[in-house]
């Protein structure tokens, strides 16, 4: 059983080396271009990244990618390229402005919100505290009445 | 106060259910172009059926049209020529772009202009003819630049080559009543 799986784990390996192997002039190019087809979102098969992705649109922006990381462009210029074509939404980061302020805003809001209803909270609790110790002082003696006579109502019943 | 506050899980509830309700019949496919509003981006690619004929987007000016983008291997796009052919009919002019897919080595595919000209002839001997002319985009190049995500989609742009509408998906009498004749018309007065 062991060897079956040992042999598919080698099968496995083959068939990855078959993909068509990209050449760099240097590791940097490559660091770049893999970070790349990772944050750069294939605008058919929404939900997977370009690197992921086999769908006609995804394969020749990989290939662009691959064009302008060889022509020696930086992160920024590449990104610009595409978002000149395809829009913001093909980057998985959202950039800052006027429609997306709420994805900011709204943590910070509810952070806050969050830590004005704890301080209520407590300030509600220490209000409550102070009044059942002022209770105690006194114990309502009818109240212990009532308590006795409705033991007394259940004693019977049962 | 204390009131107010008994009420902020069910207008939360509210609020979620309403976001939520709202995403059942929202589009995700849908966004605004980011070529919209902009010059047609600058191409020379050759005629479908004339090779030698390389159009530019400076030929293309004059007149508003529809630049559509299909493709005989893209079963919607089959869908809406007997449409897009009635529309020519009305007076409509549509410039097909051909979306062609790569061809796939490993299966030794090989890209053969003769047979695709044949196939697409016959397809639109068929289905109908819409095009004045069709624009073979065989590296996807202006449909790269174009933002295109795959077939059909269709461009509006106007006598000065600038783009003033995108529609992802076939165009049937009903979107083009609701979205593209009135911006068609718009530009042809």
């Amino acid at each position: 059983m062991k060897a079956f799986f040992l042999s598919l784990l080698l099968f496995t390996a083959t068939a990855q080396a078959s993909q068509a192997l990209i050449e760099f002039q240097n590791p940097e190019q490559q660091a770049l271009f893999k970070e790349l087809t990772q944050e750069l979102r294939c605008p058919k098969c929404q939900n997977q990244n370009i690197a992921d992705s086999n769908a006609v649109v995804a394969v020749d922006m990989r290939n662009k990618t691959l064009e302008l990381v060889q022509q020696g462009q930086d992160k920024e210029q590449v990104l610009e390229y595409m978002k000149s074509r395809y829009g913001d939404f093909v980057h998985y980061q959202p950039p800052l402005n006027k429609f997306t302020l709420i994805l900011w805003l709204l943590p910070a809001l509810m952070a806050f919100g969050l830590v004005l209803v704890l301080l209520l909270r407590r300030k509600a609790e220490r209000t409550a505290v102070a009044m059942e110790s002022g209770d105690k002082a006194q114990p309502p003696q009818q109240l212990e009445k009532q308590l006795d006579q409705l033991i007394e109502q259940y004693r019977r019943k049962s | 106060m204390r009131k107010l506050a008994f009420f902020i899980p069910f207008v939360l509830f509210i609020g979620l259910s309403v976001f939520l309700f709202s995403g059942l019949f929202s589009d995700p496919m849908e966004r605004e172009s980011s070529v919209l509003n902009k010059a047609l981006p600058a191409f020379s690619l050759p005629d479908l059926q004339q090779p030698d004929n390389l159009w530019t987007a400076d030929k293309l000016k004059g007149k508003p049209y529809l630049l559509n983008v299909w493709g005989t291997w893209c079963v919607t796009c089959n869908a809406e020529l007997a449409y897009l052919t009635e529309l020519r009919e009305q007076g409509v002019m549509i410039v097909g772009l051909y979306y062609q897919q790569p061809s796939d080595a490993a299966f030794g595919e090989v890209f053969n202009l003769a047979a695709l000209q044949q196939e697409v002839a016959l397809k639109l001997e068929q289905q109908g003819d819409p095009y004045q002319w069709n624009i073979l985009d065989k590296d996807r190049s202006l449909i790269f630049d174009l933002g295109v995500t795959g077939a059909p989609e269709t461009f509006l742009i106007d006598a000065k080559g600038m783009i003033r509408y995108h529609h992802i998906g076939d165009i049937n009498p009903q979107v083009w009543q609701q979205k593209l004749a009135a911006a068609y018309q718009s530009l042809e007065e």
